[in-house]
């Protein structure tokens, strides 16, 4: 099968949305929490193969490796229903169990000295598929495993995958509530750099976000990390149904990705999504909502809908690098052409000016097997510039903890920081520079970027 | 002399003459002379008569038939008969004169005369009539055409007895009509029939189907046109005048879908010869397929009693014909329906055709893509077609879909061509380049019966190139999508930007024909199916669709006539903003190509300058062409790819446009 993508889960966090994640897929696909291919869907010509491999007596296997230093997660979900699902060679849980405790340095040194286990997993993995296109690494950026070991496994898979294309899904802690993760913004920024560093691709699922669009745009009080996890999967199974189910275009990951990501470095996507419904709203005041390709392109482009939190840009300088949108559901496809046309006529998104720009739209279809509440739905994956000031965040409140050169105990005695804290500097200058070059590409005189020097 | 007289108007031709010659006869009464006379043409223009009646007759026929004559058939046999029934009453007058006459030898001349008289109407117009068929040679449903003239006329006699005349040779016609339309035969050993087989020579000059009609073909109708293997075609000159050319056409296509359901081309190619035979054999029933009878189910006797009831000349007015036809032609058209889109399930061929010579099924012509560019990029070899099925297979295997039925129609097919010995061909000769896979590819598809009728040899080979050209575009596209992690891990920013930009180009055709095109057209093909049952309609609504699908994908050149593009609808190249493309095409190939070969700082800027001005050049050259198309529909089409190409207005700001170019790219 051509194109496979192997999702590696880390930490707390990553475990926690790649089980929903599996669960939506499985639903989509008909597959039974056993991964048995339910009766109705035997006939579908969706492609499983993707994400799923076939087992010798046929059941369905997801191309998921779950990994974590302490137990509770997976233990969880090895009681689920969905136990039977996973590969449980592909389920490694450290000896030990005693997690992380929360420290970026403690997760990556325990990557390291795990590295010869889990890699021979992961390429057991790959030598179990024809064609791999590449990884999807689930992980929150805040936590220790997620983001510790997260960021080990980032920068050796491009070691020894060169060739494969290596996307995450990232949960950026929230900022609004103060966490009981002290150390949160040293995590955060250290794991920030490999992101840019050694991704190829960063889908930002900025929990700050989740929760703004949890409590006003699905009036659930205090949402639940399940609640908040269900809207994560969504986003994910919409931003994979193109390669999931037969289409005409964007067959495979790069092609998605590609066109999104222009230069080398702004790889960081925002998503959103529309309509959102909450499951408890379904019953009992089911809104009728007229969806039309426009309504749903126009509602896209609506701050409110992004998964990212951004600070108003008050000057307005800030622009989209690239826009695809995906669009699921019954659509009549000459509305795609007037739609595009009425949102260049009406100036509702505006664009980088030093190259070429648009809103791709990717039609895509839909699991016959889920009941869709909307006729049309839509996933944006847009690159943008203001995406920036999340990161400035991230600067400013790990520069706060670094004045009072607080909490660094816990790092000083992991022996990547036992001689000195550069990686702070170096990481740091990382994150600024990456700040620095996408408020430069909203500007003419990107075309004349120098990477080398982060100057124009 | 009354005897002489007697004999004279019996049509015994030596009396006749001798009469002529004896002159000084002596005549009873003064005036005798001169009735004499009268009688005496009365009985040339009834010996005229009856020599083309025995010379039409059925013992005339045969043995003409049998000397290899031409100018016989059953329609001037059954004017004979006709003639020579209207005729009876002729003679049995003549018998009773003669019996009067010689029970009384007081009757003088001018009583014989008196009788005979009123017969001289109907020998006048009889005889224009066989004048009319001798001088002017005509024959079969001429004939027909002909009588029908004669019926309106104010002679009460005469207009009966043509009535009757008529009504023999209708009784040919509808006899021959009848077995064409229920049973696709013809009964028509002399070529009679308006409805002829294409296999004979026939001097006259044939109307071809519908659309000679309209002076200039369009693509449309091209596409529509479907060459029946039947190989029937009406012959103009036969077409009696009082069937408009509709309904001959009709009658045509009636004959043409009973003889459809008869046999299945596959079969009849081995027996080709009877089918062209059977013309001359109407009895030999072509019983290979029980279907065709199965057309009328139970409406066989009753559309046949019908046709049968047009035979009495009374109830044979054009009106009812249509009427009946109409009614069969509407059984017909179900019953193809039923066929074509029901049983050989039409509406799944067509999402086949989009899956397959549309590229819809994205990921599976991926995976052919990378098991089959280093194949296609170099000409194409004796073995070329054998590995490109194989590759089609494994390709099929891979993304799951070998075990579908559907897989097995399609195959594919890599011309070779003999390389030009001569041809140590310099650099920029193009006949290297022409043979190569990319532009010699076919896709071939192995339809169900009755489908030939929708997907004729014309309409495969235009989807061909249909896929020919989204095949390109996805390599192309796929290309450089391969390079894209190594720009990103390259350091070089400028060519990074390059291969964004030719990427921006491509996925954005890409999109533009895929969604704007492809989709958009694709389900207005659907909504025009799901509303119609009628596949006459159905039929040009897939014309429609090709047709629109080629010109906006630029492929040909829907002419606003005058114009040095001539609506020529195979010329594909003609077509400015194709060659755009194709030039562009070409830049992202070399560009792609390119990639390892630079190593120095200085040979990449080179290399950048020179593939960014072509760029520029050729954006450029597109958006200017919009001007000069702006009033043809293929400007409408460009304008929709520009407004996605140029969404954020930054290429016609880099193009820095002249004035009235940057107000048209406003949409």
């Amino acid at each position: 099968m051509p194109s496979e993508m192997i999702t590696l889960q880390l930490g707390q966090c990553g475990n926690q949305i790649g089980f929903e994640f599996w669960k939506q897929l499985c639903i989509e696909h008909g597959i039974s929490p056993e991964g048995i291919l339910e009766e109705y869907a035997s006939a579908g010509s969706d492609r499983k193969d993707v994400f799923f491999y076939q087992a010798d007596d046929d059941h369905y296997i997801p191309r998921a490796v779950l990994l974590d230093l302490e137990p509770r997660v997976i233990h969880t979900i090895m009681n689920s229903p969905y136990a039977k699902l996973y590969n449980p060679e592909n389920v490694y849980l450290s000896k030990h169990g005693g997690g992380a405790g929360n420290n970026w340095a403690s997760g990556y040194a325990q990557g390291e000295k795990l590295n010869e286990e889990v890699f021979d997993i992961i390429n057991r993995e790959a030598d179990g598929s024809d064609n791999l296109e590449g990884f999807v690494l689930c992980h929150s950026i805040a936590g220790g495993t997620g983001s510790g070991m997260g960021s080990y496994i980032l920068e050796h898979l491009s070691d020894r995958f060169p060739k494969k294309l290596v996307q995450t899904y990232s949960v950026f802690p929230n900022l609004d509530e103060i966490s009981d993760v002290v150390v949160q913004p040293y995590n955060s920024l250290l794991t920030l750099k490999r992101l840019t560093e050694s991704a190829d691709c960063v889908m930002v699922l900025d929990n700050t976000a989740l929760n703004r669009i949890a409590s006003d745009r699905l009036h659930i009080q205090n949402p639940s990390f399940a609640q908040i996890n269900t809207l994560v999967s969504t986003i994910m199974s919409a931003s994979t149904a193109t390669l999931r189910y037969p289409s005409y275009m964007n067959n495979d990951l790069i092609s998605l990705v590609a066109p999104l990501i222009p230069t080398p470095r702004l790889h960081f996507l925002m998503t959103g999504y529309t309509p959102l419904t909450a499951d408890h709203e379904l019953n009992t005041a089911p809104k009728i909502r007229k969806t039309t390709v426009l309504d749903v392109m126009q509602r896209l482009l609506q701050p409110k809908n992004m998964m990212v939190s951004l600070s108003p840009d008050r000057t307005n300088q800030h622009c989209y690098i690239s826009i695809l949108n995906i669009i699921q559901g019954e659509v009549d496809p000459s509305q795609v052409h007037k739609s595009l046309q009425r949102i260049r006529e009406r100036k509702l998104a505006s664009f980088i000016p030093w190259g070429p720009a648009s809103i791709q739209v990717a039609l895509s279809r839909r699991s016959p097997y889920v009941h869709a509440s909307h006729k049309v739905s839509g996933l944006l994956l847009a690159n943008h510039t203001n995406i920036s000031s999340l990161f400035d965040r991230c600067l400013q409140q790990f520069d706060k903890l670094r004045k009072r050169e607080a909490f660094l105990e816990v790092f000083r005695k992991e022996p990547m920081f036992k001689e000195s804290l550069e990686e702070f500097d170096e990481s740091r200058g990382v994150v600024d520079d990456l700040v620095q070059e996408y408020q430069a590409a909203a500007t003419p005189d990107y075309v004349h970027w120098n990477p080398e020097s982060n100057q124009i | 002399m009354i005897h002489d007289a007697l004999l004279i108007l019996w049509d015994c031709s030596q009396i006749k003459t001798t009469g002529r010659e004896n002159n000084g006869i002596a005549y009873a009464g003064q005036g005798d002379a001169e009735i004499f006379a009268r009688i005496n043409i009365i009985a040339q223009n009834h010996h005229r008569i009856q020599c083309f009646v025995e010379g039409n007759g059925f013992q005339a026929r045969k043995t003409k038939t049998a000397s290899g004559l031409k100018m016989c058939g059953l329609y001037s046999q059954a004017l004979s008969e006709g003639i020579s029934e209207v005729l009876q009453s002729y003679k049995k007058t003549l018998m009773e004169v003669e019996s009067l006459v010689i029970g009384n030898h007081n009757y003088t001349l001018s009583f014989v005369y008196s009788y005979v008289e009123g017969f001289q109407g109907l020998f006048h117009t009889l005889n224009k009539i066989i004048t009319t068929i001798e001088e002017r040679k005509r024959f079969g449903c001429q004939i027909l055409s002909l009588l029908h003239q004669y019926i309106l006329t104010g002679d009460q006699k005469v207009h009966d007895a043509i009535l009757r005349v008529f009504a023999y040779i209708n009784k040919v016609f509808v006899n021959q009509l009848c077995t064409w339309l229920l049973y696709g035969e013809l009964m028509d050993p002399y070529h009679e029939f308006f409805v002829v087989s294409q296999g004979h020579d026939i001097s006259d000059t044939y109307l071809s189907t519908p659309s000679t009609t309209t002076c200039d073909k369009s693509l449309v109708s091209t596409l529509q046109e479907t060459t029946l293997e039947s190989g029937y075609i009406l012959n103009a000159n036969m077409i009696p005048y009082f069937v408009p050319l509709s309904l001959a056409q009709e009658i045509l296509f009636i004959g043409r879908t009973v003889i459809l359901f008869g046999v299945d081309p596959k079969k009849m190619k081995k027996n080709n010869s009877i089918v062209l035979n059977r013309t001359l054999m109407p009895l030999q029933k072509c019983g290979i397929d029980s279907r065709r009878f199965t057309i009328w189910e139970d409406k066989e006797a009753q559309f046949h009693e019908k046709l049968q009831k047009l035979k009495s000349p009374e109830v044979f007015e054009v009106c009812n014909l249509r009427r009946v036809i109409r009614e069969i032609k509407q059984c017909v058209t179900k019953h193809l329906w039923t066929v074509a889109v029901e049983e050989a399930q039409l509406i799944h061929e067509l999402k086949l055709m989009k899956d397959f010579y549309l590229l819809g099924r994205g990921e599976l012509f991926l995976e052919l893509l990378r098991l089959t560019a280093h194949m296609l990029d170099k000409p194409t070899a004796r073995t070329s077609t054998r590995d490109m099925n194989h590759a089609f297979q494994l390709a099929t295997r891979a993304v799951f879909l070998s075990n579908n039925a559907d897989i097995e129609k399609f195959s594919f097919e890599l011309p070779y061509v003999k390389p030009n010995v001569s041809g140590n061909s310099s650099f920029n000769d193009d006949s290297s380049t022409v043979f190569d896979g990319w532009s010699s590819i076919i896709l071939k598809y192995d339809f169900k019966w009755p489908l030939h009728l929708l997907f004729t040899p014309e309409v495969l080979a235009r989807y061909n190139d249909m896929f020919r050209l989204l095949l390109r575009i996805k390599k192309t596209q796929h290309d450089l999508h391969l390079l894209w992690k190594t720009y990103k891990q390259s350091t070089s920013f400028s060519m990074c930007q390059l291969h964004n930009k030719l990427m921006f180009l491509m996925d954005n055709l890409q999109h533009y024909l895929q969604a704007d095109v492809l989709e958009t057209n694709f389900s207005r093909l659907m909504d025009a199916v799901n509303r119609t049952n009628d596949f006459e309609k159905l039929k040009k609504a897939h014309a429609n669709f090709l047709a629109d699908i080629l010109s906006q994908s630029f492929l040909t050149v829907t002419s606003s006539a005058e114009s040095d593009y001539s609506g020529d609808t195979a010329d594909s190249l003609n077509n400015p903003v194709f060659c755009n493309i194709m030039d562009l095409l070409k830049l992202c190939h070399s560009f792609c190509s390119l990639n390892e070969a630079v190593t120095d700082k200085e040979a990449e800027d080179y290399y950048i300058k020179g593939y960014s001005d072509r760029f520029n050049t050729l954006v450029k050259q597109l958006m200017q062409l919009l001007v000069s198309l702006r009033d043809r529909p293929c400007g409408v089409y460009l304008a929709r790819l520009l407004m996605r190409l140029d969404y954020n207005r930054w290429l016609s700001g880099e193009a820095q446009l002249t004035q009235s170019v940057t107000n048209m790219l406003r949409y």
